[in-house]
């Protein structure tokens, strides 16, 4: 064989593409649309509804030109599509406000499906809409793991194979029925799970990407590095979950559960801000009792990790329980406050330790950094410089401020007026309505102009404990902010919230808010079935998260230990592989040659009957049918009519009948021919019957 | 195998025979077995499966776990499907049926058969030098296909190998399996247009009087006999069930029998000349239903008349090697 004539043949294997028919129009349109629904929820509301028409339109043109269906797509030229398309992803660079991400190339990618199944004339363009579907199945999960968003991605698998049948069967044969397509794919789906099982477990996964982009992750809500007025009362109003905790032993009472994270010690007379951070912070390991727990943080996009006060130990990866020699997942700073070494951008399990209580020794220097007096806000500074006058001890002063805010009529609101100018004098003097960042914000300002060290710590406070499950789940609408004093070298916390809505602590955030505040709705369900029906299904997500979506590089690994697997060679893991494959498809051939076997039954129990019946004197003539033969048999022997009746007609379905994916009726109808043939006594008995 | 060995190009042709069933070498019927049968992707597997490579890849960076669920469950069923496409050409039992007879420039049809034996086999193309047809199987029944090929030659047509392939079920994978029967059909020399009448009785000629031969008329009927010409059945009697006749006519065999002799054609022709002249005077004693002979350089046939003596007639002419 010369290289000529190898060419030739490839020549003469690409032949010009067969055309789409309506039906695998039909049925890619049908795929396209599961495919974008779940995607669209997560895309601006322009190109969700774009992408969404263009398939719509297709489909609906389909309908409309039923005669003609290829005269639709006909009529655009394709390079009015490409002008299009070019048109599209200018449009979504200029939403985005840039094209190269991950975000605005999954957008560009959604409304891609449609423009090209617009034009999709020929079966290649066909395939290339099934691949871009299957692309597009996992890009939902950019922005939610959730049980919902897997459930949501099924129809589409299944919808892909159904599709992919309609692409390879020729335009001649007759269509399947589409529930007998569904089932199909459905159970060849169901054989190929114990393969993906497999590869689930054992594929290996990445420590950690090997691409990216910073702006990949945009407008995650949660806590931030800076604090303004209004800041954390904006992150109230979200339900989201930020954490949850596992505790080893009794969960700590509410007044305990100060989640600490970033601490602010910069104040520019408006807004708080986090100064230089020293990573060489000392653990507190004593002084209060010991809270052990695992955090399961979701992504934050941001490097600090949220431990009670005070974090006892660094915190250790969970797989990594019970080992030692495990490097930790973040250091502690000066401010106590824990930092991972890259943003947590995908969720994160970790063991931490905390002694819980409300004082720790500072460090040199913090005395001077955060007892700098900010510019502006000059009623503060008088108020504080009358207490100062009046108070020696610093101890006392704090004393007396707090009595202070707990006697003036400060009001506990999510949407205190807007203050532009010299908002904590605004906030001390004029409104007295604002949100615990208020609170903090105007305690630590006061206290700074008296020249007491002070800084803010934002956080989360409190949390709910889930029955179903025992565990604890944070919000962003439990963000908090409280502040520290630092009084005889201990930074101390003091949390001026709770003085004026002391149920905020206690009993949550919706609790202390008066009736017609906008809280999130599930934080204010207390007691009824739909709080308890929605803290069942956050139990429920909670697992998913720790053993679906959190199976991550970490979590296999601890699993290959646990299974010993790490002692092998990956050659012989691949080789393991390889015969748990071989092992799969023999089962599923060998299951397969089963029901080929059942219909063979049959033709083995009648060959059967035929026999003895011979033996008996009445040979089957060549051309007889089961059914006439047995009413033969039954007229020779009338004593067995039934039996014969019931063997020649089961026989007769069994053979001819339309069974395929029937197995049940199958199994009925073989059982019946055995049984009946069970009745019938021994040929020579058979003969000695005189003819009736 | 020790001589097989030995000889390094006996290897190879063993070696070629099996993977690619290069010689007519295979005995009736051949049921497909995995030593016959390779699988691989199709375009559209090879495209699907780089998708999903794609998918793996960015799954695996930003540790999309439902992005690997998703990815691994298509694998699973692109696994699944490979093992449907082999169990729909596996156990498929193919026999050779029957190849036609044609003259040149017509259409030689082959058949063949496949059993499917207790399963109902999607799909299946059938395919042999160039033709190819796409049939499903019924579950315990044999679905006969016709091949059809143009005799380009007199001569023997050999089928050639037979591919039978599938993408069944979702057309990822691509199953095939090569068969190759000793089956061929028999290309007819081309008859001369326009050629001459037939030669008179005697060594070339006819005893009766020229024009006689062609119009005869109806005598009655006689007791049919094998080998008398089916268009002379009278089968207004077959069909009322009264029994096999043959219409008599006038000078039917009576006209003598006519000999058609090679030596006997002019100098000036050449072989295919020949042939064609002969062919069209074997068709022409047929068509006036006249007994003939003929004789080839180192073949002949004896006098005779009907189906079989018009067969044997033309499978003569048609292997008459091409230099005597």
């Amino acid at each position: 064989m010369n290289w000529a004539s190898v060419l030739g043949r490839l020549r003469m294997r690409a032949r010009p593409p067969g055309l789409l028919s309506p039906r695998q129009v039909h049925w890619l349109g049908l795929l396209l649309l599961a495919v974008q629904l779940p995607q669209a929820v997560h895309l601006p509301i322009w190109i969700a509804v774009f992408g969404v028409t263009l398939v719509a339109l297709r489909l609906l043109l389909l309908r409309r030109d039923r005669q003609r269906p290829l005269a639709a797509p006909a009529r655009i030229p394709s390079w009015s599509l490409a002008l299009f398309a070019v048109a599209i992803a200018f449009a979504i660079r200029q939403s985005y406000g840039i094209f190269l991400s991950r975000d605005p190339s999954v957008a560009f990618l959604f409304v891609l499906a449609g423009i090209k199944f617009l034009e999709a004339r020929t079966l290649r363009d066909g395939t290339l809409l099934a691949c871009l579907a299957s692309f597009l199945m996992i890009t939902p999960f950019f922005y939610n793991q959730s049980v919902l968003a897997a459930v949501a991605a099924l129809p589409a698998v299944l919808l892909l194979g159904a599709a992919l049948e309609a692409l390879s069967r020729e335009p001649a044969q007759p269509a399947l029925a589409l529930r007998t397509a569904l089932v199909r794919v459905a159970v060849t789906i169901v054989q190929g799970l114990p393969l993906a099982a497999l590869l689930f477990f054992l594929f290996p996964r990445l420590a950690g990407p090997l691409w990216g982009l910073p702006s990949d992750h945009m407008g995650r809500s949660g806590l931030s590095d800076s604090m303004r007025p209004g800041a954390i009362a904006e992150l109230s109003l979200s339900a989201e979950v930020a954490f949850r905790v596992d505790f080893d032993g009794p969960v700590p009472p509410p007044a305990l559960r100060y989640w600490r994270g970033p601490v602010l010690t910069r104040f520019n007379g408006e807004t708080w801000g986090t100064g230089p951070m020293r990573l060489d912070g000392r653990p507190v390991t004593e002084g209060g009792p010991i809270a052990r727990y695992a955090v399961l943080l979701e992504a934050s996009d941001r490097p600090w990790l949220f431990a009670l006060d005070l974090a006892a130990t660094l915190p250790l990866p969970a797989s990594a329980e019970g080992r030692t020699g495990v490097p930790n997942v973040a250091r502690l700073s000066r401010d106590q406050q824990l930092v991972a070494g890259a943003p947590v951008t995908q969720p994160v399990r970790y063991i931490e330790a905390s002694v819980l209580r409300d004082h720790y020794p500072s460090y040199p220097g913090d005395g001077e950094t955060n007892a700098v007096a900010a510019p502006g806000n000059p009623k503060a500074a008088a108020f504080a410089g009358a207490l100062r006058a009046r108070y020696a001890s610093d101890r006392e002063l704090v004393g007396a401020l707090l009595d202070w805010f707990r006697s003036e009529p400060f009001h506990y609101t999510l949407s205190p007026p807007y203050l532009e100018r010299d908002p904590v004098d605004g906030f001390l003097f004029d409104t007295q309505r604002g949100f615990c960042e208020h609170f903090a914000s105007a305690f630590a300002v006061i206290l700074r102009d008296a020249g007491i060290p002070a800084r803010i710590v934002t956080g989360y406070q409190g949390g709910e404990i889930n029955p179903n499950g025992g565990y604890l789940i944070v919000r962003q609408s439990d963000a908090h902010a409280w502040t520290e004093v630092l009084l005889d070298g201990q930074w101390q916390r003091f949390d001026p919230t709770a003085t004026v809505a002391p149920s905020r602590i206690e009993r949550g955030l919706a609790a202390a808010l008066p009736a017609g505040e906008p809280v999130p709705l599930l934080a204010r369900l207390d007691g009824s079935w739909l709080k308890s029906m929605q803290l069942a299904w956050d139990a429920f997500n909670h697992d998913w998260r720790r053993n679906v979506v959190g199976f991550n590089y970490e979590r296999q690994r601890d699993l290959w230990r646990r299974l010993h697997l790490d002692r092998f060679a990956p050659w012989q893991i691949a080789a393991g592989v390889a015969a748990i494959a071989f092992v799969w498809a023999s089962v599923i051939l060998g299951w397969l040659a089963l029901k080929r076997r059942r219909q063979e039954r049959a033709l083995v129990l009648w060959d059967d009957v035929c026999r003895r019946l011979a033996h008996a004197g009445l040979p089957r003539l060549p051309y007889e049918g089961p059914l006439a033969y047995a009413r033969r048999a039954a007229q020779r022997w009338p004593q067995y009519a039934i039996a014969f009746a019931a063997i020649g007609e089961s026989f007769a379905v069994l053979r001819y009948g339309a069974l395929a994916g029937r197995d049940r009726e199958r199994t009925a109808l073989l059982a019946t021919l055995e049984r009946a043939i069970e009745v019938l006594p021994l040929p020579a008995a058979l003969r000695s019957v005189p003819a009736g | 195998m020790a001589l097989a060995l030995a000889d390094p190009r006996a290897l190879y042709a063993r070696v070629r025979q099996r993977a690619f069933r290069s010689a007519p070498a295979d005995r009736d019927p051949v049921v497909l077995r995995h030593s016959r049968i390779y699988i691989l992707p199709s375009r559209r597997g090879l495209m699907l499966i780089a998708t999903l490579t794609l998918m793996l890849l960015t799954s695996l960076n930003y540790a999309l776990s439902l992005g690997l669920t998703i990815t691994f469950l298509l694998a699973g069923l692109i696994s699944a499907a490979l093992l449907h496409t082999f169990r729909n050409l596996a156990g498929i039992e193919v026999k050779p049926l029957a190849a036609g007879d044609t003259f040149v420039g017509g259409e030689l049809s082959f058949s063949v058969a496949l059993i499917g034996g207790s399963a109902a086999r999607a799909s299946v193309t059938v395919a042999a030098s160039g033709a190819a047809i796409t049939a499903d199987v019924p579950a315990g029944a044999a679905q006969t296909v016709s091949l059809s090929r143009r005799a380009e030659k007199r001569g023997r047509v050999p089928l050639g190998r037979i591919t039978l392939s599938s993408d069944y079920p979702l057309g990822l994978w691509r199953g095939w399996a090569y068969v190759h029967f000793p089956l061929a059909g028999i290309a007819y020399p081309g008859p001369e247009p326009s050629a001459p009448p037939l030669p008179r009785g005697g060594h070339g000629t006819d005893i009766h009087a020229p024009g006689r031969s062609e119009d005869n008329e109806f005598a009655g009927l006689r007791e049919y006999q094998r080998g008398d010409p089916l268009q002379r059945v009278a089968w207004k009697a077959v069909a009322r069930g009264a029994g096999w006749y043959t219409k008599a006519f006038d000078g039917v065999g009576a006209g003598g029998p006519v000999h058609l002799a090679w030596s006997a054609l002019p100098a000036h022709l050449d072989v295919e000349a020949r042939l064609a002249r002969l062919t069209a005077w074997v068709l022409a004693a047929e068509r006036t239903a006249r007994p003939f002979s003929l004789s080839l350089p180192g073949a002949s046939l004896p006098v005779g008349q009907g189906r079989e003596q018009r067969r044997a007639a033309l499978t003569m002419l048609a292997l008459y090697p091409e230099r005597a």
